[in-house]
């Protein structure tokens, strides 16, 4: 069975070239809103995820879904601070465990308006536990204790009063901005600050977490399972790579709908485009048709050759529609992670695997598209193909 | 003008023309949708009245106020009225069953919300009694809710020491008759949550998160905002009173900036419609080369050659309009419960669905306007000539 020349499809398509523009471009609209939507969601969990580390534990009241409505009393604390075997220590032999303090603060932006930033105080230890994927961007670090505070790399270009030597009035307290660090995850969008002195500034004495490093032998699960009925302090506890993955649910899970529920209603017009696009080249190639039947071309040759031909227009789609959004990549914007109702700045992110989802839906349109056409051209009978004009 | 050519013109290709109106309405749905969210964001924030302020921490949506600011807010001048009311944040069952819950004062926060009111059940068995909840008309619909049925609450916020969810018996159902309350609020009595706390049952934060303040009509609601700023500008908690609509917009700018990516998905949708009836009507017209001459031939002139292939567009696009509003009228209920508490004022207005039909026009004049003009300068004798 010989098949029709792939090139008799190209040519075909550069003879139409304004038709086929257009239901490129029609299609690469539609793929562009996807893979949008798609990179978005790329963006924002990639954000929260690149950062978690599985050797970093994360202890919160029990019952509680996010740091924000967490809360440890001060001798739980102690408790996990002092007396667990399993956390790791440091050279001197002191618990690589830190209580975490966290509160969104209401702190007007660079272009007006106010947003929600996340204050979190922390113990000195926090800096030990986060290791080398902490760093000081540029400034010192806060000296323990003091009216000092760091601001997370993203801060100063967003918010008010985030430069090193500018004062942000925490409450009634002022405290001084001393310089900008950077850790993966969402903490660039946060300010630290030592925790006693934030629990005194917020007038608030609970701790929302602490954060600890087990010692490499420990079983993570076991742990967990054993702390969740810990007598003196029965705590949650997480990895902080699953405890930011969970942050990242609700989003996700709302852009991933809306791509899906896009994709669906926007795509049904894509395939009827494309069926229209095809519909016509078969009746002005009616006569072509016959003469590839009638020089001994089988149906089904003909058949899969318009498929070809539609799914050619799928593919350019695509094309069109991927390179439309990759200037979106990297662009940055802000969002609120509604665990904790603080604002998070995160960039698009058009990953290959966003464009593979793109183009592979491309295809799909135009084999949509092409299937009722090239149905149509393979029904054709030779004698009233050539009749035709 | 030759309507019954238009006609004939656009039918001899059935299917085109079906699929073309099928694709059209499918995008104006669409664009119907995503205009109706921003403007459903927007609903609440206007339809808030000025003479009501909320009081909140001025340092975080999450830093709870002193019990004790109500009473020195009553005493500022121009306060009518002033209710304590808590975020309790907990869900019924299971997690994904979300719904707003409040701790108010029952009497005060009515006082404050004359536009609410009681459907079904007794407000007098809510006022009386501190086990009893009064409950939104959406919420008690989605779920099925009836006067006198008890509805766990699984409190996250303020979590029961004996781990069970706390339980509320519905005195009464409500209607809001502005869009500015929410329909889906569960409402119980503060006093009860302060006791819960006080008792060791249950564990979270003291304090009430915002104050409602309804303003004398009489009174300048600038000035009074800025007279309880500065009572507790020296501590121990700073306060911020703002108009109830700019308490409302603050959490819809939480969402991000939603217009800006509403109308870039539009834009996207719009340009893939736009090109396709372009794409139908370029169809059309290339086919009509040669039906054209024979028109101009017998002697109608190029006028009336423009209208014809305008026409087709224009009906082309006027018959998926139609039916694209059509749908996001018909959809509007099914779309408000899909939505749920993400857009709780989801409706299809009026002024979207006008714009709807200015849209349609446009792309139909768009879309016709070039094969129209060609068709009207196309030379009689070219047209003959071609054996199209």
């Amino acid at each position: 069975m010989r098949l029709v020349p792939w090139s008799y499809n190209i040519k075909s398509l550069l003879v139409r070239k304004s038709t086929t523009a257009l239901t490129v471009i029609s299609i690469g609209a539609t793929v562009a809103v996807l893979a949008g939507v798609l990179s978005l969601e790329r963006g924002f969990k990639t954000l929260f995820t690149s950062g978690g580390r599985n050797d970093i534990m994360i202890f919160l009241r029990i019952g509680a879904t996010s740091e924000g409505e967490s809360g440890l009393r001060r001798d739980q604390v102690r408790v996990i601070q002092n007396n667990l075997p399993e956390i790791a220590t440091d050279e001197s032999g002191r618990p690589l465990a830190s209580p975490e303090s966290y509160l969104a603060v209401r702190l007007r932006k660079l272009d007006g308006g106010e947003t929600n930033v996340p204050i979190r105080g922390v113990g000195p230890r926090t800096f030990d536990i986060h290791g080398d994927t902490f760093e000081i961007v540029s400034g010192r670090n806060i000296r323990p204790g003091s009216d000092e505070v760091l601001v997370g790399e993203k801060l100063p270009g967003r918010i008010r009063n985030c430069t090193i030597g500018e004062e942000i009035l925490i409450n009634t307290s002022p405290f001084q901005v001393v310089g900008t660090f950077r850790c993966p995850g969402p903490y660039t969008s946060e300010i630290w600050g030592d925790v006693e002195r934030m629990a005194d500034a917020l007038q608030r004495i609970a701790y929302q977490r602490v954060i600890a490093r087990l010692r490499p032998e420990v079983d993570s699960k076991v742990f967990a399972d054993a702390m969740a009925e810990h007598p003196q302090a029965p705590t949650f506890v997480v990895s902080e790579r699953e405890y930011l993955e969970s942050q990242t649910a609700a989003i996700s899970f709302t852009l991933r709908y809306l791509g899906i529920f896009l994709a669906t209603i926007m795509g049904i017009a894509a395939v009827f485009t494309s069926t229209n696009t095809m519909l016509s080249a078969l009746s002005s190639r009616t006569h072509e048709i016959g003469i590839l039947l009638s020089v001994g071309f089988r149906p089904i040759p003909i058949f899969i050759s318009f498929l070809f031909e539609a799914m050619i227009l799928g593919l350019l789609g695509g094309l069109v529609g991927s390179l439309l959004v990759l200037p979106l990549s990297g662009i940055e914007t802000g969002t609120t992670n509604f665990q904790t109702f603080t604002e998070v700045a995160f960039a698009f992110r058009v990953t290959p695997d966003v464009l593979q989802t793109a183009i592979l839906f491309a295809l799909v349109l135009g084999l949509l598209g092409g299937a009722l056409p090239a149905w149509k051209a393979s029904r054709m009978r030779p004698i009233e193909a050539l009749r035709r004009t | 003008m030759p309507i019954r050519l238009v006609w004939k013109q656009l039918w001899r290709h059935k299917l085109r023309f079906l699929l073309t109106v099928a694709s059209l309405s499918v995008a104006i749905f669409l664009l119907c949708i995503l205009r109706s969210l921003v403007v459903t964001l927007d609903a609440g924030v206007r339809a808030s009245t000025t003479h009501r302020l909320i009081v909140q921490s001025a340092v975080s949506l999450f830093v709870n106020l002193p019990e004790a600011y109500e009473s020195k807010i009553r005493q500022v001048d121009g306060v009518d009225t002033c209710a304590k009311m808590q975020w309790f944040g907990g869900y019924y069952k299971e997690q994904a069953n979300f719904f707003a819950q409040f701790a108010i004062d029952p009497e005060s926060w009515l006082a404050c919300y004359p536009e609410v009111e009681i459907l079904e059940g007794s407000l007098k068995t809510f006022l009386t009694s501190r086990q009893h909840c009064l409950v939104g008309i959406r919420t008690a619909e989605k779920y099925g809710f009836q006067v006198g049925q008890t509805v766990p609450i699984t409190g996250t916020i303020f979590p029961r020491v004996d781990q069970k969810p706390w339980e509320f018996v519905i005195a009464g159902i409500y209607r809001a008759t502005s869009p500015n309350v929410d329909n889906a609020n569960l409402l119980f009595h503060f006093d009860r949550l302060r006791e819960t706390l006080l008792s060791k049952e249950a564990t979270g934060p003291p304090g009430s998160g915002v104050f409602v303040v309804r303003c004398r009509p009489d009174s300048d609601p600038v000035q009074v905002m800025a007279d309880i700023d500065a009572l507790f500008a020296g501590g121990p908690q700073r306060v911020q009173a703002t108009p109830e609509g700019e308490f409302q917009a603050q959490f819809v700018t939480m969402v991000g900036n939603v217009p800006f990516f509403v109308s870039s998905i539009g834009g996207g949708v719009l340009a893939a419609i736009v090109l396709a009836v372009l794409n139908t009507m370029l169809m059309y017209g290339r086919e009509q080369t040669r039906d054209v001459g024979i028109l101009k031939s017998l002697g109608f002139n190029d006028r009336i050659v423009f209208a014809v292939l305008l026409s087709q567009s224009m009906i082309l696009c006027l018959a998926g309009g139609a039916i694209g509003i059509g749908l996001a009228v018909v959809t509007a209920t099914p779309m408000q419960n899909l939505l749920g508490t993400a857009f709780p004022n989801y409706q299809v207005s009026e002024q979207v669905l006008g714009s709807a039909v200015l849209l349609t026009f446009g792309i139909g004049l768009f879309a016709g306007l070039m094969p129209a003009l060609s068709a009207s300068r196309l030379k009689v004798i070219d047209t003959l000539r071609r054996g199209i």
